[in-house]
């Protein structure tokens, strides 16, 4: 992954500049949907890239050695290996971006990679995930641990209150201390929008997200209601725009949660090639937190490749 | 952009991820053309009509200029029989119930539903527009009209029981028009009983196939036809015998052009001309979500015309960045890609932009265009004009596709002053988070339809229309169906053209008039003098005319106006406009009412004005009475304006406002001396407006009388009565480009006179080419028809959401 990003000092007149006109983004959302579409080639190989881009991602409470070493197999071998001689494609060394999983997994994750002879990084989930409802201390030790455990990138949750009563200084300062202590690890900020009331909330956090220095920000945990959604991405999108054009800092973007769909995940790609343009579509910059995801998009690859529609037994688990 | 190349590996696409071709097949379109073997004639009475000897013209794809088929350009005979067509079967199709109308809508609407791959893939392949919006936006819209319309045919029996259908409805469409257009003007049409004939330009064969699609519904077939030709003949089609209305969009000089010509044959005209926009954008807006609305505006395929962006100063740098950010991510390319923006509209639209902007370069103005475009291409770029303020001679003209032009303004009354200088008033969208900011711009632009923070959103059940040079006529909503209905009893319109009139040297001269004889009017004698800005003063001509009572006596002399009084009288009432335009119904309403017992009190004064020009008591007491009760009418009415719509797939509410029409000219009948000059003021002044009045010719003392209540009770300048001579000052009024509406009531050729006049600034008229009307007779929905007259519609569209 490329370098951190700086981040900036607090720009409290910056935020509250901010406008966003709730109707008029979703209408440009379900515009996305429908203005651009990839078929044939085109669609086998941004499926392909897709793949690349996502975090592939184990969150349950059952989770175990056995399953997340499946995982980590899977996030290394993501397409069978005939399908990809089929495109000629089985040279380029198409991975998954990364591992996502609980705190308490991270060890598990990184044996099972080492094992299967890849340098996919680890992501972990900290800070009191999903909710962010504990004691900074303890969320802050979360992190350090994690990265300790070998975890590359830390996909944190900010602190909801925090946004919803208007302390954007106190959030900054949260964000600023988990950036420390992430030390080289990469920071992933889940704003989770589900749970932020208005458009407005989610461009201001993303703001003050970025300017405490987070390499990347995530809509969601996927445990709210809603999660990641169009409407709310393109806000996100524009705000890391702006940031860029203001600061000449690039932050990546990672929609997560409810993205289970190869039709769906090609929208994603779209809208950030619209938005961000094509130097925002690398792994990073840009991430796809799923599960299901990447099972579909095989499918679809399968589909191409045969012109067969596949079985359940065709395609290898994860 | 979609040139012919080697298809690249999966392996070059994952590393490049551009977009590949979305081709979308179009046998089906050219299976349809086949069907007729590449040639087509026109559409009459549920048959094709393919006559002898008729000139072909080429139906060609905009992109390849392939030929795709030819289409018989109709000659004045082909109109005659497709307008017979629509004449017969009015007379059954009008005195359907409405619900059988509707009906048979909704089975037109189930056809299209049936063969819209044909539709889209017809349209877009001729037109060259992005099927995306053809397939997503048109046709579903065009399916919703008739569901719409079909509604308000069933509602018809009850809801407008006192109007009928005019007749036959020519409608005239032009080269650069979407078969949208037709559709919402057609739907009402047929719905409120009307038949239609449209005069469609040979290259475009999609209203062909819609007629017939309607004419394989069996029944009715001669309800819509279809007549392929140039504009030019427009005119003829307009003097059929039976054309009640002709319905034309298109460009601003060809419905001016028009107008003139049309004046005096009868039929109404409903002009919609201009496609420019208009698009505000404050330091307050979402500036990411205002650019989209830009791209919406006129690089979406969308509309048909261009856009005049005005930023506010202070957020100019955000918006000309994310602009030009915006604009590299357009795509143009053939317009049956499914993923491409903007496709190519043929090149004339293209020599067009091209010629604008050369010349918007040649006065200084900054051109910005994404990506370069080979000069031989058929595609234009999207493409940004700034650095022009208004007196650059291209900053005046009308913006084509696909252009923006951008200019900054400093404050909100700059930006609707910098807005409403231009004689265009079509449509707009006010960018802006505050909310009293963008109600501000909202009322106080002179457009059709203002969107705050969208752009480009419809609906059948709202209005669209416009005001000043963008035509007066309306379609969709309650407005779009008055269109196509008159009250019940209203004569039918036949040619009343005199062809000798000279427009030159109508009302021209005024004959001098001399002294002849003394005075045997009443004493005290009724004030003399033009009311003008609330007082009595003498005429810039200096002389008087003088007023005959019924024995031939001279009763007295009255002021002879002339041109300069009229100016006077203009500016005085522009002056009272806007601040009548702004006070509450209620303060206008108690004002009416005012008035109304000022005239009760001189109530015997007036009747003995009458009976000495002539009405019996009785008749001069009622009149007098009348007169009063029309006052208290229109007071009472005066609140119920304009009304909230809801609409379908928008969450908040559109407002239907009815605003001042501004100034209003008047000129009354002779007949009806004091009733006819209430029964047109009272309504002209509940609805907000200024008016210039001339009053009966032969009996203009008691809209003097009247002037001295009018002087006591209302702002100076609001009302202005000029006596004098009728053709001179309707001539004056009617050439005056700041009249902003004229109703004429008086001789044939008067009326000729004035439809051809209006063409000047296209000022909505309203005439009776010689008609009298029954004052006295409280008709039921005459009041409804002055008050469409007396105002003019605005929607307003609030979409909510946070």
């Amino acid at each position: 992954m490329a370098a951190h990003c700086r981040g900036t000092e607090l720009d409290l007149s910056w935020v509250s500049r901010v406008q966003v006109n709730h109707a008029a983004v979703l209408r440009r959302a379900e515009q996305i949907q429908a203005r651009r579409s990839v078929k044939k080639e085109w669609q086998a190989a941004w499926l392909l890239k897709a793949v690349t881009f996502i975090d592939l991602t184990t969150l349950s409470g059952d989770d175990t050695f056995s399953n997340v070493q499946r995982l980590c197999y899977k996030a290394k071998y993501p397409i069978r290996a005939d399908l990809l001689k089929a495109l000629n494609m089985h040279d380029e060394g198409i991975t998954t971006a990364a591992v996502c999983v609980y705190p308490a997994r991270v060890c598990d994750a990184v044996k099972a990679l080492k094992a299967a002879g890849c340098r996919i990084p680890v992501a972990s989930v900290a800070t009191g995930f999903p909710a962010g409802q504990t004691h900074l201390k303890t969320r802050l030790e979360e992190v350090r641990l994690a990265v300790e455990d070998g975890a590359t990138e830390i996909d944190v949750v900010i602190n909801r209150t925090l946004v919803l009563t208007g302390q954007w200084e106190a959030l900054y300062d949260e964000i600023t201390q988990f950036r420390k202590a992430c030390g080289e690890a990469h920071l992933k900020t889940i704003l989770a929008t589900g749970e932020l009331g208005s458009l407005t909330n989610i461009y201001k956090a993303s703001l003050v997200a970025m300017m405490a220095g987070s390499d990347f920000i995530k809509t969601s945990t996927g445990k709210e209601t809603v999660n990641a959604t169009f409407p709310v991405a393109i806000v996100m999108l524009r705000a890391i725009r702006d940031f860029f054009w203001k600061t000449g800092n690039k932050v990546g973007f990672k929609p997560a949660g409810g993205i289970r769909t190869a039709k769906e995940s090609l929208v994603w790609l779209s809208l950030v090639k619209e938005e961000l343009g094509d130097e925002w579509l690398t792994p990073d910059l840009f991430r796809i937190g799923a599960s299901s995801l990447l099972s579909d998009i095989e499918r679809q690859i399968y589909h191409h490749v045969t012109g067969r529609y596949a079985a359940y037994h065709d395609l290898p688990m994860s | 952009m979609a040139a012919t190349r080697i298809q690249p590996s999966t392996r070059e696409i994952f590393t490049t991820l551009e977009y590949g071709p979305v081709p979308e097949s179009h046998a089906c379109a050219l299976a349809w053309l086949d069907t007729h073997n590449r040639l087509l004639g026109h559409y009459v009475n549920g048959m094709w009509l393919k006559p002898e000897h008729r000139n072909p013209a080429p139906c060609q794809d905009p992109i390849t200029g392939e030929n795709l088929a030819s289409c018989l350009q109709a000659e004045a005979e082909d109109i005659s029989a497709a307008v017979e067509a629509a004449r017969i079967t009015f007379k059954t199709w009008s005195q359907l119930p409405g619900t059988a109308r509707g009906q048979h809508l909704t089975r037109l609407a189930k056809v299209i539903q049936k063969h819209q791959r044909l539709l889209w893939t017809l349209e877009s392949l001729v037109t060259g527009r992005a099927v995306r919006e053809v397939r997503d936006g048109d046709i579903p819209l065009a399916q919703q009209l008739l569901h719409y319309h079909a509604l308000q045919a069933h509602a018809q029996d009850s809801a407008l029981a006192d109007w009928e259908p005019l007749g036959v409805i020519g409608l005239i469409l032009p080269t650069s028009f979407s078969f949208l257009d037709m559709m919402w003007r057609v739907c009402p049409a047929l719905a409120m009983g009307c038949t239609v004939v449209a005069l469609v330009p040979p290259s475009f064969p999609t209203p062909l196939l819609l007629a017939q699609l309607a004419g394989e519904l069996g029944s009715f077939p001669g309800i819509l036809n279809v007549v392929c030709g140039p504009v030019s003949l427009g005119p003829v089609l307009a003097s059929q015998p039976g054309v009640q209305k002709v319905a034309f969009c298109g460009a601003v000089e060809e419905g001016r052009a028009l107008r003139q010509t049309l004046a005096g044959r009868g039929a109404t005209l409903g002009l919609a001309l201009g496609t420019e926009s208009l698009l505000l954008l404050t330091d307050s807006a979402d500036v990411d979500s205002a650019v989209e609305g830009v791209v919406d505006a006129v690089w979406s395929d969308r509309s048909l015309g261009g856009l005049r962006l005005l930023i506010q100063e202070s957020v100019w740098d955000e918006a000309m960045k994310r602009l030009q950010a915006r604009m590299a991510q357009i795509r143009s390319g053939k317009g049956l890609d499914g993923a491409v923006d903007m496709g190519a509209r043929g090149a004339a639209a293209r020599d067009l932009a091209q010629s604008f902007v050369d010349e918007a370069q040649s006065q200084g103005g900054q051109v910005f265009q994404a990506g370069d475009m080979p000069s031989n291409s058929p595609f234009f770029s999207p493409t940004l004009v700034s650095g022009l303020p208004p007196a650059a001679p291209c900053a005046q003209a009308e913006v084509p596709w696909p252009v923006v032009m951008a200019s900054p303004f400093r404050t909100v009354k700059e930006a609707l002053a910098l807005a409403n200088g231009t004689p265009r008033g079509g449509s707009a969208s006010v960018w802006s988070e505050r909310l009293g900011q963008a109600l501000e711009l909202g009322y106080g632009l002179q457009v059709g339809t203002v969107w705050i923070n969208a752009h480009g959103l419809r609906d059948p059940a709202v209005p669209t229309g416009g005001c000043k040079e963008s035509g007066s006529s309306w379609h969709g909503g309650p407005d779009g169906l008055y269109e196509y209905l008159q009250l019940l009893g209203t004569p039918y319109r036949e040619s009343f053209l005199c062809e000798s009139l000279n427009y030159d040297t109508f009302g021209l001269a005024v004959s001098s008039s001399l002294p002849s004889g003394p005075e045997t009017g009443p004493s005290p004698a009724p004030p003399y003098g033009l009311f003008v800005r609330g007082r009595f003063q003498s005429p810039g001509t200096q002389s008087s005319r003088p007023i005959k009572d019924s024995s031939g006596k001279v009763s007295s002399y009255v002021a002879e106006g002339g041109a300069k009084d009229i100016r006077g009288a203009v500016e005085a009432a522009h002056q009272a406009a806007p601040g009548w335009g702004a006070q509450s119904p209620r303060a206008r309403a108690s004002l009416l009412w005012a008035l109304a017992a000022a005239l009760e009190r001189r109530k015997q004064v007036l009747a003995a004005q009458l009976e000495r020009h002539g009405a019996a008591p009785t008749v001069a007491e009622t009149e007098v009475e009348l007169s009063v009760r029309r006052l208290q009418t229109w007071a009472t009415r005066v609140q119920d304006q304009g009304q909230t719509l809801q609409v379908t797939g928008l969450r908040g509410p559109v407002l239907r406002l009815r605003e001042p029409l501004g100034v209003l000219a008047v000129v009354c009948p002779d007949e009806w001396p004091m009733l006819a000059f209430v029964s047109l003021l009272a309504p002209a002044l509940a609805h907000g407006n200024a008016v210039v009045l001339v009053p009966s010719g032969s009996c203009p003392l008691l809209a003097l009388e009247a002037c001295q209540d009018i002087a006591a009770l209302f702002p100076a300048g609001l009302v202005n009565v000029v006596t004098g001579d009728r053709d001179h000052l309707t001539r004056c009024l009617a050439l005056h480009q700041d009249v902003q509406a004229m109703w004429y009531f008086g001789s044939a050729q008067g009326s000729q006179f004035v439809e051809w006049a209006s063409a000047g600034n296209l000022k909505p008229v309203w005439v009776n080419r010689d008609f009298p009307r029954a004052w006295d007779v409280e008709v039921q929905g005459s009041e409804q028809e002055l008050s469409l007259h007396a105002a003019r519609t605005k929607a307003l569209w609030l979409p909510m959401g946070d």
